[in-house]
C-alpha cells in the first residue's frame, strides 16, 4: 500500500512536518508512524467526514457577510494537527508576554502622560491620525491599571521557519471558540495520539477569561454581574458569542437589553432592571454608544461611555485599544518594547513599509508587484493587495488609493508562509498556515497553549481568513519535547490512531 | 430573564398557536361549506369571505386579491401567503426566527422540531392543499404543531421561559376560540334554514369538531346540541382546555408564576385585567348574551384580551426604565 505521504511535495516553503522528502521532523515522527498504520487515504477521509459531521451536529457555524441569505456554514476543519514542540512554545510564550506587557504600557501611556510621544519615539501624528484613537478616553483610570485584556496576535513562519508577528488584534479578536471545539473533535477522532503526545490542554480558557472579567468589576461589588454584549444573531461570529457566554455561564445581551440610568448600567429583565458591572463586548468602539461615537448605531447603549467614565461599569477590551493594533502602529511595537521594558524584542515583526513615510512610499510604489499592501484599519483579509497574485489593473488601483491616502496603507514583502500537510480531496498536500494565540492580561499574563491555526485551503493561497476560503487545524503544544520522538511501544498492526 | 428573550418566547408561542387555530378556522369553514345543501351556496363567495373578517385581515386581503373571495384565494391568503402576517406560513416562519434567536434556551429537539416543520411547510401551496384535501392537509399542520408542543412540554424547564411560552399560547388561544365561534355568526345561512334547524345543528357540530370539542362536549353536557349550549361550552367551560374561560385562567396562572417571588409585580395590570375577564366570564349568562348579540360580545372579549397583551408588554417588556424596580 502506498504511504500517505509518498507523493507529498515539499515546495520552496518551510514545511511544518517534513525537514526533507520522507524525513519528518522529530516532533512529527510519532504522527508519521501512526498514520502509516491507517488504511491509507480512505481511512483518513473517513475520519475527516466524521469530524465535519460532528461540527455540523454541534452547530459550530459562522455566517458569511456577503451572502444575502445569511447561510450558516461550518468553518472548514483539517484533520492533520499543527504540532508545536515545547521549546518553540516556550519562546513564543515569552515573546507574546513581552509584547502584551509593552502594548499595555503603551496604551496606558497614550491615554495618559504620552511620554513616548513627547520623547519622540513615535511621531505624534501617528497617534492623532489613527482612526481608533479615542481622545475621549485620555486621562481615564482603568480598573487594575489594565489597558488591554485580550490580544489575538497573528504569527507566521517565514521561509526559514522563523516565527514573526504579522499583526495584533486588540479590539475584539475572534476564533477562540473554534480552538476549543477543534480540540473536542480531535479528542474523538485521534484519542490515543493526543494522549501519547501529551498535548497541553486548552480547556481552561473560558474559566481564565471569566476570572479576568470578574476582577475588572468595581471593587465594592461583592458579586459582580458579567455579560457578553453581541451585535446580534446576524453577526458572523454569533456562534462564538453564544458559545463563550454559555461556557462562562453569563448572559448574552444585545444593546437594546441594556439601559443606563443615573450612570449605571442595567439589563432589562422581565422582573425589573438588573445591575451590570462588567461587559465583555464583542462590538467595536464605533457602535458602543450613539451619544459618543457613531450616532446612527442601533447596536449600542446610549450613556454607556459615561457610566464607564464614572467607574460603574468595566469594558473588555477597554475603549480605544485599536490605536495600538493599527497596522501602521504595528511598525513601532519593537520600539515600544525597548522604550518601556528596556528589552530586545523576542519575536520579530515582518519588515513593514509605511506609505506615510516619504522614503518608504517611493520604495512601495516602485515595488508593488512584489509587496503585500494592507489597509491599516481593515481586518478579515479585506482591502489588501497581494502583489505577486495580482494583475496590472489591480496594482494600478492600489497605487491610486495609496497616493490618495498614504496614512491608510502599509506594505510588507510577500512572505511565503510555512505550510502544513492538509487533507485535500483525495491527497495530502501542503497548505499555508498561520497561528493566532490568545493572550489574556489579567492578574498575570496567561496564554492558552496553542491557539487557532488557520489554513489557506485554496491551493497556493496565502490568505487564511475564514471569509476568504480559510479553514482551521487543531494546534498541539507539547508538554515536553522528548514525548514526541520517544520510541513507540510495540503495538498491534491495526491500531486506533 | 431578559425582557427581549421573554418577548421572543411569548411571540413564538402566540404565533404557533395562531397557526394552529388558523388551520382550525379553515377546517371548520370547509366543513360548514360541505354541510350546505346546495352546491350553489358552496360556490358562493359569501361562503369564504367570512374567514377573512374573522381573522381580522380583510384590508390586506382585499388589497391583495380584489373583491372576490373564493375558496382558493382565501385558502392561499390564510395558509400560504407571506404577505399576510397572520398566515400559517408567516406565523411558523416568524416563530422559527424567534426560536433561532433563543436557541440556547431551548433543548436541541425543540428547535429541530420547529425547524423541520418550517422546512417542510415552506414550499407548500394551494395545489398541495387541494391534492391532499383540506381535512388531511390541515390535520398534518396541526399534528406538527402538536408535536412541537409535546416536545416543548417534555423538555423545557419550568422557569420564566416556560411561563412566558404558556402566557402567549393561552392568550392567543382565548382570542382564537372567540374567532372560531364568530365564524358561525358570519356564515350566512340559506334563507330556508333558520336557527334551530337540522342544518344549524350540523353546523354547530362542525364548530365543536374544529375545536376538537365534540366528544368532550357530548360527555360533559349530555343532551342536544343547541346554540346556547355550544356557545356556553366554548365560552366558559371549566374543564375544556380550549374554552375562553379555561384559556384565560391558564394565562392568569402563567402570569402568577412569572411574578412569583417578585413582590413589586404582585398587583401588575396584566394580572388584574385577566382576573377581571375571568370574573366577568364566570358571571356571564350565555342566553342573555346571545340575545344581546354574540358577535358584539366576542368583539369585546378580543378587545379585552388585547388590553391584557398591551399590559404584558408594559409590565415585563417595554416598561419605562426611569422608574423601574432594580433587582439583584
Amino acid at each position: 500500500m502506498p504511504d500517505l505521504f509518498d507523493v507529498y511535495e515539499l515546495g520552496r516553503f518551510y514545511d511544518e512536518m517534513f525537514a526533507g522528502t520522507g524525513q519528518p521532523r522529530p516532533h512529527y515522527q510519532r504522527l508519521f508512524d501512526r498514520f502509516a498504520r491507517l488504511d491509507g487515504m480512505s481511512s483518513l477521509l473517513e475520519r475527516q467526514r466524521t469530524a465535519t459531521q460532528t461540527f455540523i451536529n454541534r452547530g459550530v457555524t459562522f455566517t458569511v457577510y456577503s451572502n444575502t441569505e445569511g447561510t450558516e456554514k461550518i468553518f472548514p476543519f483539517d484533520l492533520i494537527p499543527r504540532i508545536v514542540p515545547a521549546h518553540e512554545w516556550a519562546t513564543l510564550e515569552a515573546g507574546l508576554t513581552q509584547r502584551m506587557q509593552a502594548l499595555n504600557l503603551f496604551l496606558a501611556d497614550i491615554y495618559g502622560a504620552q511620554r513616548i510621544l513627547r520623547e519622540g519615539v513615535i511621531p505624534s501624528e501617528m497617534v492623532e491620525s489613527s482612526k481608533h484613537f479615542r481622545r475621549e478616553m485620555v486621562g481615564l483610570p482603568l480598573p487594575r491599571g489594565l489597558h488591554v485584556h485580550i490580544n489575538g496576535t497573528d504569527l507566521i513562519r517565514d521561509e526559514n521557519g522563523a516565527y514573526r508577528v504579522l499583526e495584533d488584534n486588540l479590539r475584539t479578536p475572534s476564533g477562540v471558540s473554534y480552538v476549543l471545539e477543534n480540540r473536542q473533535v480531535m479528542k474523538r477522532v485521534f484519542p490515543n495520539l493526543i494522549r501519547d503526545y501529551r498535548v497541553r490542554p486548552v480547556e481552561t480558557y473560558t474559566s481564565d477569561l471569566l476570572a479576568l472579567l470578574m476582577r475588572l468589576a468595581p471593587e465594592h461589588v461583592p458579586e459582580p454581574t458579567v455579560v457578553l454584549l453581541t451585535p446580534g444573531v446576524f453577526n458572523s461570529a454569533y456562534f462564538e458569542h453564544a458559545f463563550l457566554a454559555r461556557q462562562m455561564g453569563i448572559e448574552i445581551v444585545e444593546g437594546s437589553d441594556l439601559v443606563v440610568e443615573n450612570d449605571r448600567v442595567y439589563m432589562r429583565r422581565s422582573d425589573g432592571l438588573a445591575p451590570v458591572h462588567v461587559i465583555y463586548r464583542r462590538l467595536d468602539d464605533d457602535f458602543l454608544d450613539p451619544t459618543v461615537f457613531r450616532k446612527d448605531s442601533l447596536l449600542g447603549v446610549p450613556g454607556l461611555v459615561n457610566a464607564h467614565r464614572k467607574g460603574n461599569v468595566a469594558l473588555c477590551n477597554p475603549i480605544g485599544t485599536g490605536v495600538a493594533d493599527d497596522k501602521a502602529m504595528y511598525h513601532y511595537v519593537p520600539r515600544m518594547i525597548k522604550f518601556y521594558l528596556g528589552q530586545e524584542p523576542i519575536l520579530h515583526n515582518v519588515e513593514t513599509y509605511l506609505s506615510s513615510d516619504r522614503k518608504d512610499l517611493t520604495y512601495i510604489l516602485e515595488n508593488l508587484p512584489k509587496l503585500v499592501v494592507k489597509s491599516v484599519n481593515e481586518a478579515g483579509g479585506y482591502g489588501m493587495l497581494v502583489g505577486p497574485h495580482s494583475n496590472q489593473a489591480q496594482i494600478e488601483e492600489f497605487r491610486e488609493k495609496i497616493l490618495a491616502n498614504p496614512r491608510n496603507f502599509i506594505a510588507q514583502p510577500t512572505i511565503g508562509l510555512s505550510r502544513c500537510p492538509s487533507v485535500c480531496e483525495s491527497t495530502i498536500e501542503g497548505r499555508h498556515i498561520d497561528l493566532r494565540p490568545y493572550i489574556l492580561n489579567g492578574e498575570s499574563i496567561k496564554i492558552m497553549p496553542g491557539g487557532l491555526t488557520r489554513v489557506a485551503l485554496r491551493k497556493g493561497s496565502l490568505v487564511v481568513n475564514s471569509s476568504q476560503g480559510g479553514g482551521s487545524k487543531d494546534t498541539w503544544v507539547l508538554a515536553a519535547d522528548d514525548q514526541a520522538s520517544a520510541p513507540i511501544p510495540r503495538l498491534p498492526e491495526k491500531l486506533i490512531v | 430573564m431578559l425582557s427581549r428573550v421573554a418577548n421572543l418566547i411569548y411571540w413564538m408561542a402566540r404565533q404557533l398557536e395562531r397557526a394552529e387555530n388558523t388551520a382550525r378556522i379553515v377546517d371548520v369553514n370547509s366543513q360548514l361549506v360541505l354541510d350546505l345543501q346546495s352546491r350553489q351556496a358552496a360556490d358562493d363567495p359569501k361562503s369564504w369571505e367570512p374567514l377573512v373578517y374573522v381573522s381580522g385581515g380583510e384590508e390586506t386581503f382585499f388589497e391583495l386579491y380584489g373583491k372576490k373571495a373564493t375558496e382558493r384565494s382565501v385558502v392561499e391568503f390564510m395558509l400560504f401567503d407571506r404577505r399576510n402576517p397572520s398566515s400559517i406560513i408567516s406565523c411558523v416562519s416568524q416563530a422559527r426566527e424567534n426560536a433561532r434567536c433563543v436557541r440556547d434556551l431551548l433543548a436541541a429537539e425543540v428547535w429541530e422540531t420547529l425547524n423541520t416543520f418550517y422546512l417542510k411547510l415552506k414550499d407548500d401551496d394551494f395545489a398541495r392543499y387541494a391534492q391532499l384535501g383540506s381535512a388531511e392537509y390541515l390535520n398534518r399542520v396541526k399534528a406538527r404543531i402538536h408535536l412541537f408542543n409535546g416536545v416543548a412540554d417534555s423538555m423545557l424547564p419550568r422557569g420564566s421561559a416556560w411561563w412566558f411560552f404558556q402566557l402567549g399560547r393561552h392568550l392567543e388561544r382565548a382570542d382564537n376560540t372567540s374567532r372560531i365561534l364568530d365564524v358561525k355568526y358570519f356564515m350566512l345561512l340559506p334563507e330556508t334554514s333558520p336557527v334551530g334547524t337540522a342544518l344549524d345543528m350540523v353546523q354547530w357540530a362542525s364548530v365543536l369538531r374544529s375545536c376538537s370539542a365534540f366528544e368532550a362536549f357530548r360527555r360533559s353536557r349530555r343532551g342536544q346540541l343547541s346554540l346556547e349550549r355550544v356557545v356556553d361550552y366554548l365560552l366558559r367551560d371549566d374543564q375544556f382546555p380550549r374554552s375562553i374561560l379555561y384559556s384565560a385562567k391558564s394565562a392568569a396562572h402563567a402570569l402568577a408564576q412569572i411574578v412569583e417571588g417578585a413582590a413589586h409585580l404582585a398587583n401588575n395590570r396584566a394580572s388584574t385585567l385577566t382576573e377581571a375577564l375571568i370574573r366577568d366570564l364566570e358571571k356571564t349568562n350565555t342566553e342573555q348574551t346571545i340575545a344581546d348579540g354574540l358577535h358584539e360580545f366576542l368583539d369585546t372579549i378580543q378587545l379585552r384580551l388585547n388590553e391584557v397583551h398591551t399590559a404584558v408588554q408594559q409590565t415585563f417588556i417595554d416598561y419605562p426604565t426611569n422608574q423601574a424596580r432594580i433587582v439583584a
